[in-house]
């Protein structure tokens, strides 16, 4: 039982924006999304693009990691993507959705795969490094375990039951190359919108302004109050000397010194 | 000529010579210019004696406080007793606000995080903003009590069960959330950016179906940015009624005080506990420290030019559960990979807590280490840079130890 968590995943991928020269290419997370959902070997893989079908090679990019099919619901420039999303993973009932962290261009609020797991009524868990079968010894079937990534390396181990979207987080396994020939030859299958769902635009990001984003400087933690000499002291000299000092103690003194600071900084138990 | 009300000086040349003589005997010696008069016009100043009285540091370049009192030159107070006289800081009431701002707050392991600071500041923005006619109060949702946030400049607290500290409970922070927008209304609602906080903010904004404004980079009550487009536009907006703030966008609030009152609700705890969670069975996973990068270890044990024991290292990087690490001089000697290097030509780290073994303190070395929060050296050299920089610093021989501390660690351990 515990196979059929994961046998019909779907991948949500979109046109990712390169950092430093602007130019449209596979989405990073996205891309470790589909490797994710590559190496799960699911009985069923669908790929599935929403927007304007006009950057054809981006998304041959992902075609080219293996995929035989990319399904791309077309919808107008500008329009929200969510419902249709929503309205055509209602037919395929996929029990995970795989998606990255948020879109690198356009608005990136990071919202569409809560949205989708709304609609879907599914469980939502951020951040994935690895998702497979729960353990036999967790026995309850239809569970899946999850690993999370969390700050500073750390990583988190949940298990997830009933249906899934879960979003991949940069530390995931990275993404295969591209390679051109499966680039090539993969289909981009086009896929109208259902006559049912009411496609719109986003009035919200029009009534925004938007300009070019300069860099901000960076902020300054300085100790406001005391004299001029103490805030010029806390800004220009360095913490010198002022911590505690032991010369030439025995060997075990020292270790002792040593192991009574990592216990009071909560390094060592 | 009678009436003529003009005293005139009389000279005595006698007098003056005898004043400018600074030499007498067979070859006097005179000052060319007349001595000036003894009595001091109260009306003049005198800007030397202005500058040595603000001078607070000679070397090594001169630095002057003219923010001290200039009337009385010379009576400046040491160092640190301003601080500590200052009057203590008034406590601000909000008694009847006119609009709640909700902050909720991460506070992870029961700490108020800088984040968490930096949200209750941008709050606060919105709270006091005049051109939202102000008179707003912060309201502080977050485990644990309100005390340590009153400083933070949270008006009222509402505090959630102190189990959730601890676990991984997003949906039912998120649906403690909502409960409290719909009980108290509150005109804007922000989050911490951070991992957990924007994924309980993006839980609150999909089940309320309203637009949630990321990662805000500058607040004011009629306008709020945001980076978009992977960081190449600003976009700005009016203040949505979500957002959630960007990690240090805004200075956490210093010298004021605030009641954060605690509000006794039981609406957040009972829709929380209502809430029948999908996620379980969460549990931190131990992690390899060295398989850690630098830039992300949070414990790290550095060896530098005088560690040769490298088989006590590599047991004591084992035993203290720390991400090994070295000084250029180690990786250049091979005794370490080269992604194992500290400082300006390997990593910059910021890590909690910083053990560095035989380690002088080269200034590229320390640049390495400037996130660091605490240092602890041993080197042999009482005036290694190493040494000055350190919390803890131990004059000893690293070979020594470095097996003591091994032994230390074991002892404990097993008791």
């Amino acid at each position: 039982m515990t196979e059929a968590v994961l046998s019909n995943v779907a991948v949500l991928l979109s046109i990712g924006r390169h950092p430093v020269s602007g130019r449209a290419r596979r989405g990073a997370t996205d891309a470790q999304a589909l490797e994710m959902a590559l190496a799960l070997r699911p009985r069923r893989l669908t790929a599935i693009h929403a927007g304007p079908a006009a950057d054809a090679d981006a998304l041959r990019a992902y075609l080219g990691m293996g995929l035989e099919r990319l399904t791309v619901l077309v919808l107008p420039d500008g329009a929200d993507p969510v419902e249709a999303l929503i309205a055509h993973l209602r037919r395929l009932a996929p029990s995970l959705v795989l998606t990255g962290r948020q879109a690198e261009d356009g608005e990136g609020s990071g919202m569409l795969p809560y949205l989708i797991a709304r609609g879907l009524d599914a469980a939502m868990v951020p951040d994935v490094v690895r998702v497979g079968p729960a353990d036999a010894s967790d026995a309850t079937p239809g569970k899946a375990a999850i690993v999370q990534a969390l700050p500073r390396g750390q990583r988190r181990a949940l298990t997830v039951s009933g249906r899934l979207v879960a979003t991949v987080h940069p530390s995931a396994p990275p993404a295969r190359a591209s390679a051109f020939g499966p680039a090539r030859r993969g289909v981009i299958e086009p896929v109208a919108v259902p006559v049912t769902v009411e496609v719109t635009a986003d009035l919200f990001l029009s009534e925004c302004e938007h300009r070019p984003w300069r860099p901000k400087p960076k902020l300054m933690r300085v100790k406001r109050g005391g004299s001029a000499l103490d805030r010029l002291r806390a800004a220009t000299e360095s913490k010198s000397g002022k911590g505690q000092l032991l010369v030439n103690p025995t060997a075990e003194a020292g270790a002792l010194a040593i192991y009574d600071s990592l216990v009071e900084q909560g390094m060592l138990p | 000529m009678s009436n003529s009300p003009i005293i005139r000086r009389r000279v005595d040349p006698r007098a003056e010579r005898a004043a400018r003589t600074v030499l007498t005997g067979p070859r006097p010696r005179l000052l060319r210019q007349p001595v000036a008069p003894t009595t001091i016009n109260e009306r003049r100043r005198d800007p030397r004696a202005l500058r040595t009285a603000a001078l607070v540091q000679h070397l090594p370049r001169p630095r002057y406080d003219w923010t001290r009192d200039a009337a009385s030159p010379g009576t400046a107070a040491p160092a640190g007793v301003a601080v500590t006289a200052a009057p203590a800081i008034p406590l601000r009431v909000i008694a009847e606000p006119a609009y709640l701002v909700l902050a909720m707050l991460d506070r992870p392991g029961g700490e108020v995080s800088e984040h968490d600071r930096q949200v209750i500041a941008a709050a606060r923005l919105l709270a006091d903003g005049a051109d939202a006619g102000g008179g707003g109060a912060v309201v502080t949702v977050a485990t644990g009590s309100g005390a340590a946030l009153a400083e933070a400049g949270s008006d009222r607290h509402v505090a959630l069960p102190e189990g959730w500290a601890d676990d991984y409970v997003p949906e039912r922070r998120a649906a403690a959330a909502s409960a409290l927008m719909a009980a108290l209304s509150p005109r804007h609602i922000l989050f911490p950016d951070s991992p957990d906080g924007a994924d309980v903010a993006r839980r609150v904004a999909a089940a309320a179906g309203e637009r949630l404004f990321t990662g805000v980079q500058s607040l004011s009550p009629d306008r709020a940015t945001r980076q978009s487009s992977g960081g190449s536009l600003e976009t700005g907006h009016r203040p949505t009624r979500l957002m959630t703030v960007a990690a240090d966008a805004f200075a956490p609030l210093d010298g004021v005080r605030h009641e954060a009152r605690p509000l006794d609700l039981a609406t957040p705890m009972v829709a929380g506990e209502e809430v029948l969670p999908r996620l379980g069975g969460a549990r931190r996973l131990a992690v390899d420290p060295d398989a850690l990068a630098l830039s992300e270890a949070d414990f790290i044990l550095s060896a530098g030019n005088g560690v040769t024991d490298w088989q006590s290292f590599a047991e004591l990087g084992e035993a203290l559960g720390a991400t090994r690490a070295g000084s250029r001089v180690v990786c250049d000697a091979g005794h370490l990979p080269r992604e194992r290097q500290v400082g300006a030509s390997g990593t910059v780290v910021s890590a909690r807590c910083y053990l560095a073994f035989g380690i002088a303190g080269a200034p590229q070395h320390l640049q390495g280490i400037t996130g660091v929060k605490h240092v602890i050296a041993i080197n042999t050299d009482l005036h290694a840079e190493m040494i000055k920089r350190a919390d803890l610093s131990i004059v000893a021989d690293a070979q020594d130890v470095m097996p003591a501390l091994i032994r230390l660690i074991r002892e404990r351990r097993n008791d």
